[in-house]
């Protein structure tokens, strides 16, 4: 078993409840021990990095702190955002000793331990998109999907900037087929599927955020999706619960089940539906899975 | 006439720019006329600084500015002018800064100034190594923000003189297409140079000469058009350009052996000798076998990460892209490459040619403060000082004229002209003489000359001359029509080689940037102490010479 | 090399559009631009593109290769052709194609000069008539931003503006902090209540498809990123952007984690939320609505508080706490080269993954 340190974040924790349990549920079967953080708090998103930015940097050289602190070397985040976020931070402070020394002096004023860069931070899907996760996760799948059509959404800030992520080619990545393949499912191609879903602006800035948003899921739609599989709770918010405004706009119903990362996997995997909890979800995912039942 | 306006500038680089924005605060009412979008001009890719006498970093002075001018000119250059340059360069600076131009910057907050090829003091204002791109952005900004107007993708073609003065341009709108008939009580020309006739040049695709052949055709002469500047570190094969600011921030030229070559033929500026020296230093390492396929190298590895990525991150990143070297760890190969033409329209120190009307600044000019050999560093100055200067007399002059007239015939010449060029269908594709003209010209007319090659090249440009009528333009749309815009460019080259070759083969002497080791090795004073000048007469060029004005110094063995 | 191309060729005066394949013979060295040019000379002289310098410093040549902008001269095509890969060449998005590769620039330009681009010095100016002293740390505030050569990359690619034509978008906006960073210029307050409008800062969907497409290492979405620290800390903050990000701000200094539920009323507002009722039911029906009370707070939340108000007194307020970091991430390459174990996470090549070529189109 891999120890990786675990950092939920803000949605996984309420209102995207259903991520962080499938997310548990799921992690032994693919060789992941989760030691979570308890002591962390919001990295920040965008909004923290825009309006208090060095605010942002505390608080995640705090994440990473503590990180470092679990003795593990791995910090596995299950957000896009998260992920940008804490990859920025790990970034700076690793490249430039005089701001991590600033850093550090004020994390022990506030009685946290000092973070000496021993941290990589990996967000769960690359862990289980290739190495020794990859064949894990080959093997518990399974259950497998039967063949469903499944339309990977990565969001942006998985993908970019690539110098600051570097997972995978972020115009032609492939993470995400690999796994539905690798879970008996067939990879839809499209597009959008690399594009912005609106969330940053979807509150302030409603109409252009939906302008966005409508092209995943309709192009999806089209190309015969029975489900869209997301790797950032941002992102499965806006597509999942904001996709009834889409209606009122556009006149158009997709009831396109979105599903987290954790969720298509835990499905192959055979977890249960209070592990998934499905019920959760904005939209109803039933469809999907009466199709597999068949 | 399609529009008018008090003073029309014909290109938009530094040169165009600054003379646009005085000829503005004059009072005047000026519009540009540009082939590109202002911000694309080739002054965006000076890399390595503009000189001014500001005394920031060491002691200095105009009068040491104008003496390394002078000394770096071979005595060519005009003193008057020269003195009137170093003189009033400092206070462009601070104007430039003023408007906000980004420099680097001294550790007392002062405009950092770099050690340059040829200077006896640090003089060298600088951005990192993209200095003209700073310059750039800083004009346009100042241009957009007295809303000047811009006749922009307009490529303009034939001058319009009438009653003895020059009274506008005759212009094809790229764009859209069709022919302008464009008034200005003045015009400026601040088109730039004319690299493209060499196939290794750090100039763009745009430096066809367009300004110095318009000139030509109107009968105006061109001074010193044989003198054009070899940079010594340009990358194989496209000539594209390294700053001189590498060599300045400390970095070594090298041959085969590794030797530091530069020692040997200017043991006290070494690296940072005039550039017409370091040039025939490599080339004569690269032609006495001291080469690495045909370039010399530029080690940058001994200055650290750290500076390179501070002082020189643009020149890096060229060295990757375009050499395949990280010069962090690997030295850049380098050879000379056409760079900059100290020659050109001949005008006074306020950028008024021979012609009422007409002036013109920048690299299309010649004042002359380059001669026959430019210091890095002061053409930009020169953009500046002398778009100001004749930007403002061009105001000046317009506002105390009130006619302007372009007759007819102008325009209904130029529609036949484009009619012919157009509706050729049969003939050769400009490619072809375009490409024998850069490698012949590279070959027969670079930084050695011999005699042979010089009577040679006059021939071969005669039979490209003869081609040329037969060019086919594909493209007959109106629409973006740069097929055609280019056919055009490519008469501009064939007319400004002609006279360069000409008063090359006729100068029997080496000065500046004109080396003939083999027949004419020194410097005759007694004979060729004088500018030539190169005249359009029935079809072909006509060359006499003009002295050298002098003020204070007299012409001395020039060592480096 | 035998180097392929796709080219969308279009002629706006008659609407024609076809996608063309064209083969050259090119040197090894050849960029895409060099490709163009013997496209051109060679095979079709009308093909229309922009080009001057080649060296990657006019910005005239952005274009799309397979989707993504990029400038043509900066793309080497050895390993393309050497691949097989036939790169389908097209126009710059979100600006209009007036011919085959060239786009019509005027709303590009004029959103750049409704930012004022130029110097608003105010009345003090250096009472000698020399330089201003400004230390190089200073200057460096707005390095990047000055960087920017005015390609069009980054609004080929912008999200938000392909939804809103009107977002004024990445170049505009780097420009504009271009000033606002700017010691010299006195006009700060004004542009960054201008830049904070309806089109402005608070529209950015935060794609980063700017950052990645920059050519010249700009990173626009930072430069807004800036700007909106900046404008908060001058307490320009009426956006809802502007709220939306001090709501994340306050529940990190007060329960730690996002308070999430009353995110939507501070940010639009309790008329707007009550209008959303009928959409806030819907999401609670399924718990996505999580009850504020009790507030979910983190352990050791004390630490977040106490290092809100540490920050707080130091000074690296508003822009300054980005550009803190930016020598760091600018070295990021450079340190891969010199230590792999400092690397970004291993990498899934392409051809390994198996995966589909897809993306965006055309």
């Amino acid at each position: 078993m891999r120890k990786v340190a675990y950092y939920k974040g803000c949605l996984a924790s309420l209102s995207a409840k259903e991520l962080d349990i499938s997310t548990r549920a799921l992690s032994p079967k693919v060789g992941l021990e989760l030691l979570e953080l308890e002591r962390v708090t919001c990295c920040g998103a965008g909004d923290i990095h825009e309006a208090e930015p060095d605010y942002y940097l505390h608080l995640n050289a705090r994440i990473l702190a503590y990180a470092e602190d679990t003795e593990c070397d791995t910090l596995m985040t299950v957000c896009n955002v998260c992920t940008l976020n804490l990859r920025q931070a790990n970034h700076q402070l690793k490249g430039d000793a005089a701001l991590l020394e600033r850093v550090n002096d004020n994390l022990a004023k506030v009685g946290v331990p000092a973070y000496t860069g021993n941290v990589e931070v990996m967000h769960f899907l690359w862990l289980v998109a290739a190495g020794e996760g990859y064949e894990l996760l080959q093997a518990a799948a399974h259950k497998g999907l039967k063949g469903l059509k499944i339309a990977p959404f990565y969001g942006c800030q998985i993908l970019r900037p690539s110098k600051l992520l570097g997972f995978e080619d972020p115009d032609r990545p492939s993470s995400l087929e690999r796994i539905i393949e690798a879970c008996g499912g067939e990879a839809i191609d499209y597009p959008a599927k690399v594009k912005c879903c609106g969330f940053p602006i979807i509150q302030a800035r409603e109409e252009t955020a939906l302008g966005e948003l409508i092209q995943p899921i309709e192009q999806a739609k089209e190309a015969g999706a029975d489900a869209i599989v997301t790797p950032c709770p941002l992102c499965h918010l806006s597509l999942d619960a904001w996709q009834t405004k889409l209606k009122k706009q556009t006149g158009k119903d997709f009831q396109m089940p979105i599903l987290h990362l954790s969720q298509l996997i835990g499905v192959a995997a055979g977890l249960s539906d209070s592990e998934l909890k499905f019920k959760r979800h904005v939209v109803s995912v039933d469809p999907m899975l009466e199709k597999l039942s068949v | 006439m399609d529009a008018k306006h008090d003073v029309l500038v014909i290109g938009a680089g530094c040169a165009g720019m600054r003379a646009a924005i005085e000829a503005h605060d004059a009072g005047a009412d000026v519009a540009i006329v540009s082939k590109l979008h202002p911000t694309r001009s080739h002054s965006g890719a000076a890399e390595g600084g503009i000189n001014a006498a500001l005394g920031n970093s060491a002691e200095d002075s105009p009068e040491s500015h104008a003496f390394d001018t002078v000394k770096g000119s071979d005595y060519l250059g005009d003193q008057d002018a020269i003195e009137i340059f170093t003189r009033e360069a400092p206070a462009d600076i601070y104007q430039l800064e003023h408007w906000g131009a980004v420099f680097s910057r001294a550790d007392d907050g002062k405009l950092a100034q770099r050690p340059f090829g040829a200077a006896g003091s640090p003089r060298t204002v600088f951005a990192a190594d993209i200095t003209g791109h700073v310059l750039i952005q800083v004009l346009y900004e100042q241009l957009v923000k007295r809303d000047i107007k811009v006749y922009e993708e307009f490529f303009a073609w034939q001058l319009v003189e009438h009653e003895g003065r020059c009274q506008g341009v005759i212009a094809w709108d790229l764009l859209h297409g069709g022919l302008k008939a464009l008034g200005g009580k003045t015009v400026l020309l601040a088109t730039g140079g004319v690299g493209r006739l060499y196939r290794a040049t750090t100039n763009a695709y745009a430096c066809t000469g367009d300004g110095m052949s318009m000139a030509l055709r109107a009968g105006l002469p061109l001074k010193d058009i044989e003198f054009m500047q070899f940079h010594p570190t340009t990358m194989y094969p496209s000539g594209i350009l390294i700053t001189e600011g590498c060599r300045g921030e400390g970095g070594i030229l090298r041959n085969s052996e590794g030797e530091r070559f530069m020692e040997r033929y200017a043991p006290t500026a070494k690296d940072l000798a005039s550039r017409d020296v370091v040039s025939r230093s490599e080339q004569t390492e690269i032609d006495e076998g001291r080469g690495v396929n045909g370039s010399v190298v530029l080690d940058l590895t001994h200055l650290g990460a750290e500076k390179i990525l501070t002082r020189l991150p643009g020149s890096r990143e060229l060295a990757m892209v375009y050499a395949g070297v990280d010069p962090i760890h690997e030295p850049i190969p380098v050879r000379p490459g056409a760079h900059y033409h100290m020659g050109g329209v001949e005008t006074d120190s306020d950028g008024l040619t021979e012609m009422t009307g007409l002036y013109a600044a920048g690299e299309v000019a010649c004042v002359s403060v380059h001669g026959a050999n430019r210091l890095g560093g002061n053409s930009l100055m020169e953009t500046i000082t002398f778009g100001r200067r004749s930007g403002r007399a061009a105001a000046e002059w317009a506002l105390a004229n009130t006619t302007v007239t372009v007759p007819e015939s102008a325009t209904r010449d130029a529609e036949r002209e484009l009619k012919d060029l157009l509706g050729r269908t049969k003939g050769e594709r400009p490619w072809q003489i375009r490409d024998q003209l850069g490698q012949t010209m590279l070959q027969n007319f670079g930084v050695f000359r011999r005699e042979e090659q010089m009577a040679e090249q006059i021939e071969i440009i005669d039979e490209l001359r003869e081609r040329y009528p037969t060019v086919v333009v594909e493209d007959k749309g109106e629409v973006f029509n740069s097929d055609l815009t280019q056919a055009i460019e490519l008469g501009y080259l064939l007319d400004v080689a002609a006279c360069m070759l000409q008063a090359g083969i006729a100068r029997k002497e080496s000065r500046g940037a004109h080396s003939r080791p083999h027949d004419y090795p020194t410097r005759d004073d007694e004979n060729f102490l004088k500018h030539s000048i190169s005249r359009w007469q029935d079809g072909g060029p006509e060359l006499t010479y003009k002295e050298v004005r002098m003020t204070r110094w007299t012409p001395e063995e020039r060592k480096y | 090399m035998q180097v392929a191309l796709k080219i969308w060729r279009y002629d706006a005066a008659t609407g024609d559009k076809a996608l063309r394949e064209y083969e050259v013979d090119a040197p090894e060295e050849a960029t895409l631009l060099d490709c163009l040019d013997l496209v051109k000379d060679r095979q079709d002289g009308s093909l229309a593109y922009r080009k001057s310098c080649r060296m990657m410093i006019c910005g005239s040549c952005g274009m799309r290769m397979d989707g993504g902008a990029v400038l043509a001269c900066k793309v080497r095509m050895y390993d393309i052709a050497n691949a097989g890969h036939v790169p389908v060449i097209s126009a710059m998005g979100n600006l209009p194609v007036i011919k085959d590769l060239v786009v019509d620039m005027d709303p590009f330009w004029t959103k750049f000069k409704a930012m004022k681009p130029y110097l608003q010095p105010g009345y003090s100016q250096p009472e000698d008539g020399k330089e201003h002293l400004i230390s190089q740390e200073r200057m460096n505030v707005i390095h990047k931003e000055s960087l920017c050569i005015n390609c069009g990359c980054c609004v080929s690619e912008c999200n938000a503006m392909e939804s809103d034509p009107e977002f004024l978008g990445p170049q505009a906006l780097a420009k504009g902090m271009r000033f606002v960073g700017d010691p010299r210029d006195a006009a700060k307050t004004e542009r960054l209540d201008e830049y904070s409008s309806e089109h402005g800062i608070w529209e950015c969907t935060r794609c980063y498809f700017c950052n990645e497409r920059c050519p010249k290492g700009v990173d626009p979405r930072d430069a807004i990123a800036k700007l909106g620290a900046e404008a908060m800390k001058e307490g320009i903050d009426d956006d809802m952007g502007a709220k939306h990000a001090d709501w994340f701000v306050h529940s990190a200094k007060t329960t730690g984690w996002l308070r999430e539920t009353e995110l939507v009323p501070k940010t639009q507002g309790i008329v707007s939320s009550i209008k959303e009722m009928k959409f806030a039911m819907g999401l609670m029906k399924h718990g996505k609505v999580p009850i504020p009370f009790p507030p979910h707070v983190a352990e050791g939340v004390k630490e977040s508080r106490a290092l809100y108000e540490i920050v707080k007194e130091q000074d690296r307020q508003g822009a300054l706490g980005i550009v803190q970091g930016e020598r760091a991430l600018s070295r990021i390459e450079h340190a891969l080269e010199a230590d792999p174990d400092h690397a970004a996470a291993s990498r899934i090549a392409p051809e390994e993954a198996g995966g589909s070529a897809g993306g965006a189109e055309a």
